[in-house]
């Protein structure tokens, strides 16, 4: 007599829980709103959450992913994810309304092209601006010291 | 009930097609079938994707600009109703479906007719390119040097002639040209 092979596991991999819809990530189009500057001022400055990763004090807006540190944020902006993500932002993602109007509801719009940076980019800029500030009036406090 | 549109493929939904997707922040996205559910899951772009109507119009295959698909369109402001407005629109739909029929096919020959050219012009210069293939280059040198050594056989004659008040000239005789180098000179050439 022959046992009945039980199957009870099949498919039980690590692997699916990857693809159920609650470990979905944000759409690119979730991305784009959150891109607009009262949402990304939310995003980078959020209160400690120790459930997060880092307690979400290093977020990467563009992936919408969280960092334990900022050393793991800087180096992840180095990566050819977040490089790959950048890219697909420059235009301007597709939505709802768009497919309506493919359809021939309304005039169909072509998406246009934005310039996408990475995050406080700007903000470094300025910080090195205002070394560079700060250089000339050390030389001047030189130039006096020496007078 | 509605005719809904796929998020995906832009076709038309009809009731008990198909499937949705509500995401948590509300937005439902529709599916007309299970290809396109799967193309969504796989976060497949539908303007890079080659079979939707997305990528047909920013690619410029079919019309996309025009004031006749401004009919059509969700609005959200309420009409009441009224019957005569009804008719009357049930007859401008067939109208501005007409039109807009006409000028989409109008749109896909226009684009049709300039790969018509471009295949044109590919044709002549293959036939330029590979004219050799016809007729040898070569073709006709050896007749052609044949006469240009009966020409230079012939010098040109000088005959005296005197004319009817007495005076003396000097004429060049006319050289006779073989007709068969004209014949092979004429058919020679192609039109192209």
């Amino acid at each position: 007599m022959p046992y009945k092979r039980k199957k009870y596991h099949v498919g039980d991999t690590h692997l699916k829980k990857r693809w159920r819809v609650r470990n979905r990530k944000k759409d690119l189009d979730q991305i784009d709103v959150d891109l607009q500057d009262d949402n990304a001022e939310k995003l980078l400055n959020q209160e400690v959450d120790l459930d997060r990763p880092g307690a979400a004090q290093h977020y990467c807006l563009h992936c919408a992913r969280y960092f334990i540190d900022n050393h793991a944020l800087l180096e992840h902006f180095k990566t050819k994810v977040h490089k790959r993500r950048l890219k697909a932002l420059e235009l301007e993602p597709y939505s709802i309304e768009d497919s309506e109007r493919a359809a021939g509801y309304g005039n169909f719009k072509l998406p246009s092209k934005r310039k996408i940076v990475t995050q406080n980019s700007e903000n470094t800029d300025i910080t090195e601006l205002e070394v560079d500030e700060e250089s000339p009036n050390k030389k001047k406090k030189v130039e006096e010291n020496a007078t | 009930m509605r005719i809904e549109t796929c998020y995906f493929c832009s076709s038309r939904i009809y009731p008990g097609h198909g499937i949705q997707f509500v995401r948590n922040d509300c937005k439902i996205f529709r599916f007309c079938r299970s290809k396109c559910h799967a193309a969504f899951k796989k976060k497949k772009n539908p303007r890079k994707t080659k079979w939707t109507k997305a990528y047909r119009k920013t690619a410029g295959k079919e019309l996309a600009i025009d004031p006749s698909f401004e009919f059509e369109k969700r609005r959200h402001v309420p009409v009441k109703y009224n019957r005569e407005l009804w008719t009357k629109t049930i007859e401008a739909m067939k109208k501005v479906e007409e039109i807009r029929q006409r000028r989409s096919n109008n749109h896909i020959m226009q684009r049709l007719r300039k790969g018509r050219e471009v295949e044109w012009q590919r044709d002549v210069r293959e036939v330029q390119r590979d004219i050799s293939l016809i007729r040898s280059p070569a073709a006709g040198l050896k007749q052609k040097q044949a006469e240009e050594d009966t020409e230079m056989e012939v010098e040109p004659e000088t005959i005296q002639v005197i004319d009817a008040k007495g005076r003396k000239q000097v004429i060049e005789a006319p050289v006779m040209v073989p007709a068969t180098g004209e014949m092979i000179e004429d058919g020679g050439d192609v039109v192209l």
